[in-house]
């Protein structure tokens, strides 16, 4: 099977910090990492490869060309190979430009399936895998939790999906596009100790827009049909606290505020 | 008059129903019809009468989980009815609609819109971004219609009595199929909706080393239980009982927070609560500053001598 992972790579949220007092973001020392969700999605194809040596794996992101240490991480993991999208002419893009940019890629491609995160920890709109979807003329799924492994082949996939309330198991016919979630538990393997170091520069290759040859006016910021207009702190309103103590007194203080609110 | 649609999701009526608020401020100053598309609807709910028109689409082949025929239905819906503006709940299915949707009509799309900005001239819709660490303000090109997804417990909704909606009904056109089946489908172990409860009783590390005794003061209570992200990525509770950017927004009438730091991951699913007590062994932990008492001290052992005061007051009442 020839199976396709889009990922991404995310500023780690989790460094971001809040400064509730001054109602500001503390954005210092925050590192570049795989997207969880993105990370299960390359986990699983791995896991199949495993069972299936013949399996192919492509990881396709899109980003600065700086993420290429990452993805070489991938190829030493190992993926089969990778490609990097990246040219100062996409930046700015909206989910609905970065959708056309990813797609005029992936058109000519031959896959099986398309495996991707649900969400990302950044923008977490979740449009890029359905838009997709819609352009490659590809159903699509998001959150899904696991995929069967015996049933995986070019023809069908089975999985289970997170509904909110509901577990759901689907077959779908492939291609297709699958997105998961880093709660499935599919995790990256180590890399092998002899494949640390491992030359992996001709598994690798960036693709600007001299490839794709999108118009101007279709990508970036031009080509967005979305922009950000202004940005605000969460500004959350403070309350006039009562700080009391884990004892008797404390504990009468807080049964007296629920009596007087009618909570007991 | 301009015309909304809303797109039902019957897996959550209430999501949709409540849109009809983003809708009110989104067409605010304009005159406006509401249309609701409900998918094979069998049960008639009687809240849906709150939309002007209902669109019943009803096809038995048509499957509601098949985002790429219900994008084919809704892409025929708009170019019958040229609607202004379209809704989505950002439900599990919502979220891939919608996305499917905006590209088929070359139009934008603003997820998870948390507020609305509309001054009579430019239409401004906020969302939060970074996991809910910042809001941003996104203003969409001006080909129609306007394209948000909203989630449930943002915008409140104050039913209109003796609405009754106009009655529709649909039939589709030639659609593609999505070549996929439902196989299975299994209620979740949680009943009860932590969107739907008027007490919380949450968990955070705090309370992972027990986080099961925190039913015990819930109980008394008669409050439900949710969790921090935490306890759920630690495997000691169901998903659907997260409150949080990556869980549910909640709007209880008192939040008791045991154990919880408040992380904005966590801040950013608490909306309109009246009340919020915090236990923490730090006072100065985030979520202290939200709150209207808060007790310095181990959330469990919380749990417990407030379990036996309630009890006790109980006792001497009878």
């Amino acid at each position: 099977m020839k199976i396709i992972c889009l990922v991404k790579y995310v500023p780690n949220v989790e460094d971001i910090k809040y400064d509730y007092e001054e109602n500001v973001l503390i954005r210092d020392n925050v590192k570049l990492i795989l997207n969880p969700d993105d990370a299960a999605a390359v986990a699983f194809a791995l896991k199949a490869k495993e069972l299936e040596p013949e399996h192919q794996i492509e990881v396709v992101t899109m980003g600065p060309k700086s993420v290429k240490p990452f993805v070489e991480d991938l190829l030493r993991r190992p993926v089969d190979r990778a490609a990097v999208i990246s040219d100062s002419a996409f930046a700015g893009s909206d989910t609905y430009a970065t959708s056309k940019i990813l797609a005029s890629y992936l058109k000519d491609k031959e896959y099986d399936c398309i495996l991707t995160g649900s969400k990302s920890l950044d923008g977490d709109t979740s449009h890029i895998p359905s838009q997709l979807g819609e352009i490659l003329n590809l159903n699509q799924m998001s959150d899904i939790m696991s995929i069967d492994q015996d049933s995986f082949s070019k023809e069908e996939a089975v999985f289970e999906v997170e509904s909110g309330d509901k577990s759901l198991t689907y077959r779908i016919k492939l291609p297709a596009i699958l997105s998961l979630r880093k709660e499935s538990g599919y995790e990256l393997p180590y890399i092998k100790y002899e494949n640390m170091s491992l030359d992996v520069s001709d598994s690798l290759k960036f693709i600007s827009n001299e490839d794709l040859k999108l118009d101007k006016e279709s990508i970036g910021l031009k080509g967005s049909l979305t922009k950000v207009a202004d940005t605000y702190n969460k500004n959350f309103d403070q309350k006039d606290k009562t700080v009391v103590k884990n004892d008797d007194q404390g504990i009468d203080y807080v049964y007296s505020f629920l009596k007087k609110k009618g909570f007991v | 008059m301009k015309k909304s649609l809303i797109y039902v999701d019957l897996e959550n009526v209430k999501n949709s129903i409540e849109i009809l608020e983003a809708v009110a401020q989104i067409h605010q100053g304009e005159d406006y019809e509401s249309y609701a598309a409900v998918i094979n609807n069998s049960a008639a709910d009687a809240d849906l009468n709150q939309f002007d028109y209902l669109i019943n689409i009803q096809d038995q082949e048509l499957k509601d989980y098949d985002q790429v025929a219900v994008t084919d239905v809704l892409e025929q819906l708009q170019n019958s009815y040229e609607f202004d503006s379209i809704i989505i709940p950002a439900t599990h299915f919502g979220r891939m609609l919608a996305p499917r949707l905006a590209m088929r009509l070359h139009v934008g799309l603003v997820a998870d819109v948390t507020k609305i900005k509309n001054d009579g001239e430019n239409l401004e819709l906020v969302r939060p971004a970074f996991s809910g660490r910042i809001m941003a303000g996104i203003v969409t090109n001006e080909k129609k219609p306007v394209m948000l997804t909203v989630r449930q417990n943002v915008f409140s909704y104050k039913k209109e009595a003796e609405q009754k909606a106009e009655v529709i009904d649909y039939q589709p056109q030639n659609y593609q199929s999505g070549q996929i089946e439902l196989l299975d489908s299994q209620e979740n172990e949680i009943s009860y909706d932590i969107r739907e409860s008027e007490i919380l009783v949450s968990g955070g590390g705090g309370t992972l080393k027990d986080f099961d005794q925190i039913k015990l003061l819930a109980d008394k209570l008669n409050a439900e239980v949710s969790a921090s992200r935490k306890i759920i990525d630690n495997g000691k509770a169901a998903r659907n009982i997260q409150v949080g950017q990556s869980g549910k927004t909640v709007s209880p009438d008192l939040y008791i927070a045991l154990g919880i730091s408040g992380a904005i991951e966590h801040v950013a699913g608490l909306k309109n609560i009246e009340n919020i007590i915090s236990v923490n062994v730090n006072k100065n932990a985030p979520i202290c500053s939200l709150s209207d008492i808060v007790v310095e001290g181990d959330a469990l052992e919380f749990v417990k001598k407030l379990s036996n005061k309630i009890d006790k007051n109980k006792d001497q009442k009878n």
